[in-house]
């Protein structure tokens, strides 16, 4: 099938969401929740998109990139003034809540000028439950953390606010939280996130920190990996891999 | 006993017939919510009882094969409607209703009505315009225009008896639509023109083909009975008081549609409706309308009973859904909607209490019968809840179409102590507020949202000029706010700076740039939101804004409150001229800051006055002043 | 701080075997019918539920924290329900709060000292036609008038 973005022809497959046409075809629409490796829920809104079709007599609508799939003929403007509306004030929202939050305001100036400032709820969190956390902590398997409350006062942390139990110091939330909320102090033998302290595995080769010891645990339990991936380091691993193919080309 | 198939379902009827022939007086207390709180089953426990004690031949269930002579049937039904005035206790066939019945007096009802068929004047409801004692609800103005189809049990029929039902005809149209093709159940209530009594007046029939047409190897029917607008009981009333009808409607659902599983999904507010709903269900089961071969046809249905944990969002269908699934009820977008893929991710049915109720009706009358209602694009009936400052308030059922005159002056019989109309506010929070220009407005779906209101579930709020319309809008963001889920960016950040702003507008710290900030910001809301709380969140405000803007406008210009009810910027004092000096107002004070003798005149102490307004409530002699 | 009491879990067990074993849908029931039994939902109750139903804990956390049914501290012997629907707030619900937390020395969501009086407050209760309603653990009071509530509840 085939659909327009911003004017363009672009053909596109039945199942596929605005946002993955987009992405495979280099369109540029920004995202705060979405990864590609998780399901999408379409809590920011900043990828809305503006769509329409020669059938609909006029009507347009304004929905979000990542969750509406394809339609024939349908077409999309990624920067439409009614989009441009819609995520300039949702990036306005976000700034109020997060204002020291470079991403949010990096975001908003490309989106165009900021033109409303709220009242400001500065707790110094950065926090936008997008939720990218708790979906990455769901898909490895380990349900160390979840949302708490709703509303307003709605948080992500592990349950009963507690060290988490289930936590194994992997680092996906830190790592894909898109402003930098979560924080993760790694030391050379220590790792701490969600207030809960682990060890490194030393690297066997150079004794630089491999991964946690629950991550060991977990991995060795549940994924079927080659023994040294969880004695040595990447660098190291790289470092053999390469001798190898070395010994291999003489 | 089952009711294993047709003929011994028209057995049952033909026999309970006979039995209702015999009664000689129905006596039907009223057990809604209303009644009950004002001691309703202590008065009917008393009535059995003094009837007993004074020999009177006095049923309490239905007998088919009853040895009395004459036997008077004690029930208790559903709401009656008339809740400002129970508990009401309606004696039939001389259509007497007593109202504000108390234990105290139920020895003279059985002793002078019930023995010797004597109207009791002091019970009878009493006219405020000419203070005339109207004998029966053929005579009283709040159930005149009234038209019961949806409601048409509740209140007749005794709750908790499936006999009761079964007598009043409940359960033949099933019979009938059984014998019919699932198609032409469809067509039929397509051909009715019912739309969702929900809020979104999606129509009915066009939902349930859309189900049939989706693909998937099971269905499943959901009854959303999860009515969180507040100022809105209707669904309540209906669940309380007449259980049957919803399954019987469901149930028909279920056989045009093909399901074999359903789900009623309650708030658990409310739970007396889970407690009778249950007990129906499980009385269906047992009686063979419920479970496999229903009357002895193929369909196979069965229903639970899910309570809701508290939260409006749950209203939403998505979040319903989840909440079933035992999930945090957190909507989902619907660009592929639930009848195609809703519960456990098959396609799925879902209308609300009263939607259902109505089918019965279509399916036995016709649908042209139900067509023939209301108006062209809105037929039927719909009920109300008819609350706020108005005189009249209580569970109605009007023709659409009706105009909001004939409801708040005709069935409500005005405003309460005669102050001056202001508003009236529909749709609950996702609805708005409709002024004195609105009154003769056709009250139907589309001339509610072109209003800038909405239908929503039903719920019909008065308000008198002693009502801030800034206040209200403050009141519905912050229920909203505290109701988001909390997961998309508009709501939860969005509908917490709109109320932000009305905060500081009621405080007397508007800016002039503010209400276009409030109008602008709304309708970024309403078009952002992932599901149709937040998309509907600002119309509380935004149709204040439009309709009262003068009122916005004191509040940012002149840092007053005309309606005398955001505290930060209202003054209470006492008229000397109009205080009798009667203490009442003392009394009633939270802080203690009125001072006064008897007989003189009483002073508001203003460094002890917190502003609440309970003087003013309380004051008989509009002695109370604000400014 | 009002200091929770022991848990008793054999209650907590009884609870559960209600239900189906490892029947995740089963979750905002159970947890109902756990807070009806003891009240509240201590910490040990919703491990336990999360446990016997094979939920991850996270989630059961989240469900307890979103629904507004579910308190997760100790409630005292008397709920005393202030409708704030739209109704009782109009025709004077903020002057009921008032009264009973100057009457109680207690706001919403608090509980007394002696454990007696838990105040909540929520959105419609479906009595709209008797505003404003209070209802004091089954027990409905309508039309509550200013200044008189404190003395209807503690009369019983």
């Amino acid at each position: 099938m085939y659909i327009y973005i911003d004017g363009k022809k672009i053909s596109a497959n039945d199942g596929e969401t605005i946002l993955a046409v987009a992405n495979r075809n280099n369109i540029y629409i920004p995202t705060l929740c979405h990864h590609e490796a998780l399901d999408d829920v379409g809590a920011c809104r900043v990828c809305m998109v503006e769509i329409t079709h020669k059938d609909w007599g006029g009507w347009t609508n304004l929905v979000t990139a990542c969750l509406y799939p394809v339609e024939e003929g349908l077409v999309i403007s990624t920067s439409s003034d009614a989009v441009r509306r819609s995520r300039g004030t949702t990036l306005d929202l976000l700034m109020a809540r997060c204002p020291t939050s470079d991403v949010i305001r990096w975001m908003a100036e490309e989106n165009g000028e900021i033109s409303v400032r709220y009242e400001q709820v500065d707790d110094g969190s950065k926090c936008i439950m997008c939720s990218l956390c708790v979906r990455a902590c769901e898909k490895m398997g380990c349900n160390a953390i979840g949302t708490v409350g709703r509303g307003h006062d709605k948080k992500i942390a592990p349950p009963f606010f507690e060290n988490p139990e289930n936590c194994i110091g992997c680092g996906a939330c830190a790592a894909i939280c898109p402003t930098g909320h979560i924080e993760m102090k790694d030391t050379r033998t220590t790792r701490e996130i969600w207030e809960k302290k682990f060890d490194f595995v030393a690297c066997e080769v150079c004794g630089e920190p491999v991964m946690t010891e629950e991550y060991r645990d977990y991995a060795i339990a549940n994924r079927d990996l080659p023994a040294d991936y969880y004695t040595t380091c990447s660098a190291c691993k790289k470092k053999k891999l390469a001798s190898h193919f070395d010994k291999v080309g003489s | 006993m089952g009711i294993a198939n047709l003929k011994k379902l028209e057995a049952r009827r033909s026999a309970l017939h006979k039995a209702h022939e015999n009664v000689k007086t129905q006596v039907r207390v009223c057990s809604g919510t209303g009644c009950a709180a004002l001691g309703a089953f202590e008065v009917y426990d008393a009535l059995v009882e003094e009837s007993k004690k004074a020999g009177l031949p006095v049923q309490v269930e239905l007998a088919p094969c009853g040895k009395d002579k004459d036997p008077i049937f004690v029930s208790l039904t559903g709401c009656q409607g008339f809740c400002q005035i129970g508990p009401l206790v309606h004696i039939l066939p001389e259509d007497i209703l007593y109202t504000g019945v108390k234990v105290s007096s139920v020895k003279d009802i059985v002793g002078k009505t019930l023995a010797d068929g004597q109207v009791i004047d002091k019970l009878l409801y009493k006219n405020p315009e000419d203070k005339k004692r109207l004998k029966g609800r053929a005579d009283i103005p709040f159930y005149k225009g009234q038209e019961l189809v949806a409601l048409e049990g509740c209140g007749s029929v005794a709750a908790d008896s499936l006999d009761s039902y079964i007598a009043s005809g409940g359960f033949s149209s099933l019979a009938k639509a059984l014998k019919m093709d699932p198609d032409q159940v469809i067509a039929e209530v397509e051909k009715s023109g019912l739309r969702g009594r929900g809020g979104g007046g999606f129509p009915t029939g066009r939902k349930w083909r859309s189900c049939v047409n989706a693909t998937g190897d099971e269905r499943f029917v959901i009854c959303n009975g999860d009515e969180g607008d507040p100022g809105a009981f209707m669904d309540c009333c209906i669940m309380e008081g007449d259980p049957y009808r919803v399954i019987e409607g469901m149930i028909i659902c279920a056989h045009a549609v093909g399901s074999s599983t359903g789900f009623i999904y309650v708030r658990h507010e409310y739970p007396r409706a889970v407690e009778r709903l249950s007990l129906a269900v499980k009385t269906c089961e047992e009686n063979g309308l419920l479970g496999t071969k229903i009357l002895g046809s193929d369909l196979n249905f069965d229903i639970s009973v899910a309570r809701g944990g508290g939260a409006f969002v749950c209203g939403e269908s998505t979040a319903l859904m989840r909440s079933i699934e035992g999930s945090v009820g957190e909507p989902r977008a619907k660009y592929v909607r639930s009848v195609q893929r809703g519960f456990r991710d098959k396609p799925t049915v879902l209308n609300n209490v009263e939607t259902f109720a109505c089918v019965p009706s279509i399916i036995n009358e016709g649908s042209d019968w139900f067509a023939s209602r209301g108006t062209e694009k809105s037929s039927g009936t719909k009920a109300f809840c008819l609350v706020g400052k108005v005189v009249n308030t209580g569970l109605i059922e009007v023709p659409m179409g009706t105009k909001l005159r004939d409801v708040v002056f005709g069935i409500g019989g005005g405003i309460i102590d005669g102050r001056p109309f202001k508003a009236v506010q529909t749709g609950g929070p996702s609805g708005g507020c409709l002024g004195e220009n609105y009154l003769d407005l056709p009250v139907d779906f589309d001339a509610l949202a072109e209003a800038g209101s909405m239908m929503g579930s039903g719920g019909m709020i008065v308000m008198d000029d002693r009502t801030c319309m800034v206040d209200v809008a403050k009141y519905f963001l912050n229920f909203l706010m505290e109701e988001s889920c909390g997961k998309c960016v508009p709501c939860r950040e969005g509908v917490y700076q709109l109320h932000a702003l009305l905060d500081k507008l009621s405080r007397g710290e508007g800016e002039p740039q503010d209400l276009e900030k409030i109008q602008r910001l709304g309708k970024e809301i309403q078009v952002s939101s992932l599901c149709g709380l937040g998309k509907s969140a600002p119309n509380p405000v935004l149709s204040t804004l439009k309709n009262f803007r003068e009122e916005y406008e004191a509040h940012v210009n002149d840092k007053r409150c005309p309606a005398g009810v955001c505290r930060d910027i209202t003054t209470f004092t006492i008229d000397p001229d109009k205080c009798t000096g009667c203490l009442v107002c003392k009394k009633a004070c939270p802080p203690d800051a009125i001072s006064g003798e008897k007989k003189q005149v009483h002073v508001i102490d203003q460094d002890k006055c917190t502003q609440c307004g309970a003087c003013r409530l309380v004051c008989k002699f509009d002695a109370v002043v604000t400014s | 701080m009002n200091v929770a009491p022991a848990v008793d879990m054999d209650r907590v067990g009884a609870v559960l075997d209600r239900f189906e074993k490892g029947e995740r849908s089963h979750l905002v029931h159970a947890l109902q019918d756990l807070q009806s039994e003891i009240h509240y939902l201590p910490k040990e109750a919703i491990k336990a539920a999360a446990k016997y139903l094979d939920v991850p804990l996270h989630s059961a956390f989240s469900v307890a924290t979103f629904y507004k049914a579910f308190s997760l501290v100790p409630r005292g012997e008397t709920i005393i329900k202030v409708c704030l629907g739209t109704s009782c707030h109009i025709r004077g619900a903020s002057v009921v709060v008032e009264d009973l937390r100057i009457g109680l020395g207690v706001g919403p969501g608090e509980t007394t000292q002696d454990m007696k009086y838990t105040v909540e407050v929520v959105n419609c209760v479906g009595a709209c036609a008797l505003a404003p309603v209070v209802i004091a653990n089954t027990r409905y009071i309508a039309d509550v008038k200013p200044g008189t509530i404190v003395k209807i509840i503690e009369e019983g």
